[in-house]
């Protein structure tokens, strides 16, 4: 896997992506304001790269993400608040949590082919069933925490970026690993793919897991973001959809395409809300939608599409006249 | 957890009957969702706010207006016009394309809907200041408004009339037909385009009326849609696609459910029960409980 990863200018990407991070942090660390929104923006592209391995790559439409989130996140912050384990094992204990829930669900869920449309339904009301267990079970409050390992905005970015960059690398080693074209085989084709010999269950189930996984994990760093405390408000399937949005804008299993759509969407999206909302609330969300239909009606393929449109257009336009091909 | 509240048998029983009227209304909605998936194959999660945007208009217009019927044929007309226009604009461009750019249209759509209403009307729960028959209904033990059950009563009146429609009507049997197999249906010159453009509008129309409904006995806000939409789904998954009989009996399950779940889960727990059962439903009966196909 080590070697594969080596392949395809890997290591030029991931420089590219942390000189973008180190700029980003020069260009806003006098503003905490802005220095916890581009945080923001960081944590919500190592989501959308998250959700990638299973809506890009596998192709299910999960809307389960703040689902997986939440699980992490109330988990990892009782075990280091209530019990006083360190965050970072704590961290990875709520990240396999939320594996295993995932793992839980999404074992009967492709045992007995729960696809497409149903299987988008169903993560959605997982959940709304969470959102309503939680509540039932530590009550309509907000817990904060005692334990505060990261105490500036500056750690905070940091810890995001590294985040992002190993959600970076482990989207890289997917993207060409077996599992991987596993994964592409079962999106473009899932009977097809069966009937070559691909254990669709096993590794729609794997690429499930590894989401939840990466995705509790950053449950933490969400409590820690939005300012140390966890709820029942995490379970929200608005968010959840929005991520798949943006996945679905970055174009499915592109890695480039997801952190440009999280970057450049979510970043003027948030930028609207926030200087906008008193006048016009939800301006971002309708921004999403109207780009959402365009997109759906133009360019099915997302940004990638776009990008190809956009190449092949200045090539032709250098290509000297009368010479077809 | 569970509310200590004093249970008795009246009021598990007037739980069991608002249920019902819930199920019935939550039917009327479901079956233009039903209509939609079942002839053109769109996956329309803009359903619930198409509901939601026409609960605002018949607010809006019964406010002005002051009488509810005109509020009803004026909405009528305009989310006629709407169906056909979203058809032409945006659906049309996405029949028969894969079901995650569908899935990604209506989202969008959805998502315009909602935060035009948001803009527009911001987040008060807005509600109509009278009803219909403002007055009470004693029916042996139980006490109902007569709203309820005139709601309850034009539901299903409406789910029998599409009954109707989808067996006996010449532009049903056709839009079955065009269900069935697409391309024989043309071959017979039935003209598929139209008919998809008629089945769009209907169900936006069903969907208008429910909306008219739900006025009578709910608030609207700009979240309404997001509730409606994920009912509506659960109840055609429950139903299947099978006719307007297993539509209305799985609104009856769901609203009752949604009834009861409040009464003994307390509201913050009441989706509990019925989301439950969709999963269920889903890993065990794929085609719905009732559904043939």
């Amino acid at each position: 896997m080590l070697r594969s990863l080596r392949r395809r200018g890997l290591y030029l990407r991931l420089i590219g992506l942390i000189v973008l991070l180190a700029a980003m942090y020069i260009a806003f660390m006098t503003n905490k304001y802005y220095l916890l929104f581009i945080t923001n923006l960081v944590f919500f592209a190592a989501i959308v790269l998250a959700w990638n391995i299973i809506g890009g790559y596998a192709g299910q439409l999960d809307l389960g993400t703040t689902g997986y989130m939440g699980v992490g996140a109330i988990v990892s912050s009782i075990l280091s608040n209530n019990i006083g384990l360190h965050p970072l094992i704590s961290i990875i204990l709520g990240g396999l949590s939320s594996a295993l829930l995932a793992g839980a669900i999404g074992f009967p869920m492709f045992r007995f082919g729960v696809r497409e449309v149903w299987y988008a339904l169903s993560t959605a009301a997982i959940v709304v069933i969470l959102n309503n267990a939680v509540r039932l079970l530590i009550g309509p409050y907000e817990y904060y925490l005692r334990v505060r390992p990261i105490k500036t905005y500056d750690e905070l970015y940091l810890a995001t970026s590294i985040a992002l960059v190993l959600v970076f690398l482990l989207n890289h080693a997917v993207n060409n690993s077996r599992l991987g074209y596993y994964l592409k085989a079962i999106r473009e084709d899932e009977l097809a793919a069966e009937a070559i010999g691909v254990d669709t269950r096993r590794y729609k189930l794997l690429a499930l897991m590894i989401y939840a996984f990466i995705v509790g994990s950053l449950g933490y760093l969400y409590v820690v973001m939005i300012g140390y405390f966890y709820t029942y408000r995490f379970f929200d399937t608005g968010i959840s959809v929005s991520i798949a949005i943006l996945g679905i804008i970055g174009g499915l299993g592109s890695i480039e395409g997801c952190l440009v759509s999280a970057f450049l969407l979510r970043g003027v999206g948030e930028y609207l809300r926030t200087s906008l909302a008193h006048i016009i609330p939800g301006l971002h969300l309708l921004l999403y939608g109207a780009v959402l239909i365009t997109l759906g009606v133009v360019e099915p393929e997302g940004i990638p599409g776009i990008a190809r449109r956009f190449t092949t257009l200045l090539k032709t336009t250098k290509r000297p006249m009368g010479v077809v091909k | 957890m569970f509310e200590p509240t004093a249970f008795d048998l009246s009021a598990i029983g007037t739980g069991v009957v608002n249920g019902l009227v819930l199920g019935s209304l939550y039917a009327l909605a479901s079956l233009g969702l039903a209509l939609i998936f079942g002839v053109l194959d769109i996956i329309n999660f803009a359903h619930g706010d198409i509901l939601m945007i026409s609960s605002y208009i018949v607010y809006l217009v019964a406010l002005s207006t002051g009488n509810p019927w005109i509020a009803l044929l004026s909405s009528l007309a305009l989310f006629a016009l709407f169906g056909a226009g979203v058809y032409r604009g945006i659906i049309h461009y996405v029949l028969g394309k894969e079901p995650l750019i569908q899935i990604a249209i209506t989202v969008g759509l959805g998502l315009i809907l909602q935060n035009l209403a948001l803009a527009l009307f911001r987040a008060e729960p807005r509600a109509l200041p009278s009803t219909l028959f403002p007055y009470p209904l004693s029916i042996g033990p139980l006490t109902l408004s007569a709203n309820r059950v005139f709601v309850a009563l034009v539901s299903i009146i409406l789910c029998i009339l599409v009954h109707y429609y989808s067996t006996r009507t010449k532009l049903g049997l056709a839009s079955r037909a065009v269900a069935e197999n697409r391309e024989a249906a043309w071959l017979m010159g039935i003209n598929v385009p139209l008919i998809y453009m008629a089945t769009f509008t209907i169900g936006v129309l069903l969907t208008t009326t429910a909306a008219f409904l739900w006025m009578q006995i709910g608030p609207v806000d700009p979240y309404l849609g997001t509730i409606f939409g994920l009912l509506c789904w659960i109840i055609v998954a429950l139903g299947g696609l099978g006719g307007v009989a297993g539509i209305i009996a799985s609104g009856f399950i769901i609203g009752v459910l949604d009834s009861l779940g409040s009464i003994f889960l307390t509201p913050s727990g009441k989706y509990i029960p019925m989301y439950i059962a969709f999963i269920l439903t889903i890993w065990f009966k794929p085609r719905g409980l009732f559904g043939r196909r």
